[in-house]
């Protein structure tokens, strides 16, 4: 017994072929399956369990007492400001999803069709080296754009467009949907240009030879083929805009606070865990419902190529 | 001046690569059915695609009506094309995808609703897919897919259709079934039909004419009598039905006649002259114009080989004779059933089917 693996392929005493291979079969699933099922646990279930264990709780003060409450979800639906928060954090997700793709599209379709393959290596570099940065960065640089010292205004009132400086650009709504949409349509890029890539090149010559005009082509074949690689890669953004809670902080105003602001503030300052916690688990609700949605989209636009 | 003009055309797909188009010249009449033969990557489809406007050749021209189209738009041609992977658009079914064409800006306003509607069906009918037009492509076996591709192409009646091995995934009897389809309409609509194949025997069934192609460039062009009567080079020769080329030395040239020494020392007479004694020829003939007999015949050809191998095709066998040395062998077909195997057996050939072919 001391070669294991030599081990398993011993027939035991009296045991068919048939019930040996089922043995080695379950030795190899327990290989495989154990790890990312102690993974799941450790990191998924666990946490899941103590989020929905806090939120049923209460807090006096720093006190946290167990509870069976519904009290925490009930208030996130009924009182302000969390229902408001949330539906504008789920709008300016959708803005950033849909800027994303409108900004992504084009240069997608451009990689996948058009570039020559040097210029598709540099532009897929260009694409990502941004996020050699940091976040925090990025989010700063477009305080320094849009500010009332910023680069944006400097420049109007050079043109002679303004006399002062305009306060309309930054800290607020558009100021953080901008912030997101910069930092987050490279999710966009490569989720599109992941899907047009797939599309065979004889589709389009079909098109054109049935006569087809170059939009034809575009609006018939290359953008329902395209739907499951847009749909990706808004999910993604909506999900990283909606759960933003740097670019609030950096160039957002009091209109623009997030749910990720309130969750930090209701751990952070408030110590109110419980809350935070309900907060957490109807966001992660909805999100699931999303994604279950989006996923079922995807499936019903994605074609075999 | 033809219909289709095409001049000196040439391709290649990068540097330093081989053309796969090597100087094409051809010229294509209104209303023929042209097929280019040849074997796999010589340079079929990438013809085709010249001629579709969907490749852009290095040099050459082509020209329709006598107006250079060389490099017009692919959607700017009356030329549709049945493509050799089929390029269904797997986002629309069936029906969407043979209703293409007809639902397209260009051809917008020339059938009503009611037409549209009924032409797909007719032309699901044509292909027989009547009970698959709400399926979705990847639903369809290869074959079926064909057909759809089949009426895709045709179903806006375009002045040239080209087709890129259309039925290259049929079995043997829709296959025929589906020439004789496409034969028919090629009578019935008058329109220009440029046909590609590798297989010899669909191009003559169906073609007033065969381009025999073979590296990027055109061997011979003739109709399939003359392609398979008088071939022009032992490539077309061996190409079409497997024919028997043997070589040999031109000895002399005499009243009409050629005698040839093949290489086993054995003398073959054939009509015709032209090449001078001493040089080196191919002699062509066909399996079906050997006999094997008894005795010598007069004014024939006796050849002596040994019998290697019998195969029975139905109708017919055909056998295989090994002439001595390094000399070849030769495809005999037959009726009757000859002496076992390994034994000498005696051919005779007409001098008149015996062809003097270039080396
Ligand atoms: N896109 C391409 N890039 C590079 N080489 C190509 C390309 N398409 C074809 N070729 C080459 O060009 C030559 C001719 O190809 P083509 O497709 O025209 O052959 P074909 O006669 O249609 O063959 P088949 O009967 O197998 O379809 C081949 O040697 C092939 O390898
Ligand atoms: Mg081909």
């Amino acid at each position: 017994m001391t070669d294991l693996t030599a081990d398993t392929y011993l027939p035991s005493e009296g045991e068919s072929g048939l019930k040996r291979a089922k043995r080695i079969d379950r030795r190899r699933m327990l290989f495989w399956v154990l790890p990312p099922t102690l993974w799941f646990f450790v990191f998924m279930i666990i946490p899941y369990g103590m989020l929905f264990y806090y939120s049923l709780g209460s807090v006096d003060y720093v006190t946290f007492t167990p509870g069976l409450s519904p009290a925490n979800f009930i208030k996130v639906f009924t009182t302000e400001p969390y229902l408001g928060v949330m539906l504008l954090s789920a709008k300016l997700g959708l803005f950033t999803a849909i800027f994303s793709a409108i900004i992504g599209y084009p240069l997608a379709f451009y990689l996948a069709f058009h570039a020559p393959e040097t210029v598709k290596r540099f532009v897929y570099l260009l694409v990502i080296v941004p996020w050699w940065a940091s976040y925090l960065v990025k989010a700063y640089a477009w305080k320094t754009i849009l500010g009332t010292g910023g680069i944006l205004n400097t420049m109007l009132i050079g043109a002679g467009i303004i006399d002062e400086p305009l306060t309309i650009f930054l800290y607020n709504q558009f100021s953080v949907t901008l912030t997101l949409v910069y930092i987050f349509t490279p999710f966009a890029v490569l989720s599109i240009y992941a899907q047009l890539e797939r599309i065979p090149t004889s589709l389009i010559d079909a098109a054109l030879n049935a006569g087809a005009t170059r939009w034809e082509v575009f609006r018939k074949v290359v953008f329902p083929l395209s739907i499951p690689g847009i749909l990706a890669g808004a999910v993604i953004t909506f999900s990283l805009g909606f759960g933003d809670f740097v670019a609030p902080v950096l160039v957002g105003g009091p209109s623009s606070l997030m749910i990720s602001n309130i969750v930090i503030n209701l751990l952070g300052v408030a110590f109110d865990w419980p809350m935070a916690a309900a907060i957490g688990l109807v966001v992660i609700t909805l999100g699931l419902a999303l994604i279950s949605v989006a996923h079922y989209l995807e499936h019903r636009f994605q074609h075999r190529l | 001046m033809s219909y289709i003009d095409i001049r000196k055309l040439r391709k290649s797909y990068g540097a330093g690569l081989k053309p796969a188009v090597d100087g094409i010249d051809l010229s294509i009449d209104r209303g023929e059915f042209v097929t280019l033969l040849g074997s796999s990557g010589c340079g079929k489809t990438t013809t085709l695609r010249c001629i579709a406007g969907l490749e852009r050749p290095d040099s050459g021209e082509i020209l329709l009506d006598g107006k250079d189209i060389t490099y017009d738009q692919p959607s700017e041609r009356d030329m549709r094309m049945v493509f050799q992977d089929y390029a269904l658009f797997p986002n629309l079914t069936i029906a969407d995808n043979v209703a293409f064409g007809l639902r397209l800006k260009r051809y917008r306003g020339r059938y009503t609703p009611e037409q549209v509607k009924r032409r797909i069906g007719e032309y699901l009918d044509l292909v027989h897919l009547a009970d698959h037009g709400g399926k979705k492509p990847h639903q369809l076996s290869g074959g079926q897919k064909q057909r759809a591709a089949l009426a895709r192409a045709l179903i806006t009646e375009p002045d040239i259709v080209l087709f890129d091995e259309p039925l290259g995934s049929l079995d043997a009897n829709l296959r025929k079934a589906m020439q004789i389809e496409i034969k028919r309409i090629h009578r019935q609509l008058g329109k220009t039909f440029i046909y590609v194949t590798h297989d010899q025997e669909e191009a003559m069934a169906m073609s007033d004419r065969i381009v025999v192609m073979n590296g990027g460039r055109i061997l011979q062009v003739a109709s399939p009598e003359e392609i398979y009567a008088a071939p022009n080079c032992q490539f077309v020769a061996r190409f079409i039905d497997r024919a028997n080329v043997l070589s040999g030395i031109v000895v002399s040239t005499e009243g009409g006649q050629t005698q040839v020494r093949l290489g086993d020392g054995q003398i073959l007479r054939c009509e015709g002259n032209g090449v001078a004694a001493g040089s080196t020829v191919g002699v062509m003939m066909r399996a079906d114009r050997i006999n094997i007999a008894g005795g010598p015949v007069d004014g024939m050809n006796m050849l002596k080989g040994m019998l290697a191998e019998r195969l029975f095709l139905g109708a017919k066998h055909e056998f295989v004779v090994d002439l001595a040395g390094e000399a070849g062998q030769l495809n005999v077909f037959e009726q009757e059933m000859p002496d076992g195997l390994g034994g000498e057996v005696m051919l005779s050939v007409s001098p008149q089917d015996v062809r003097l072919l270039a080396e």
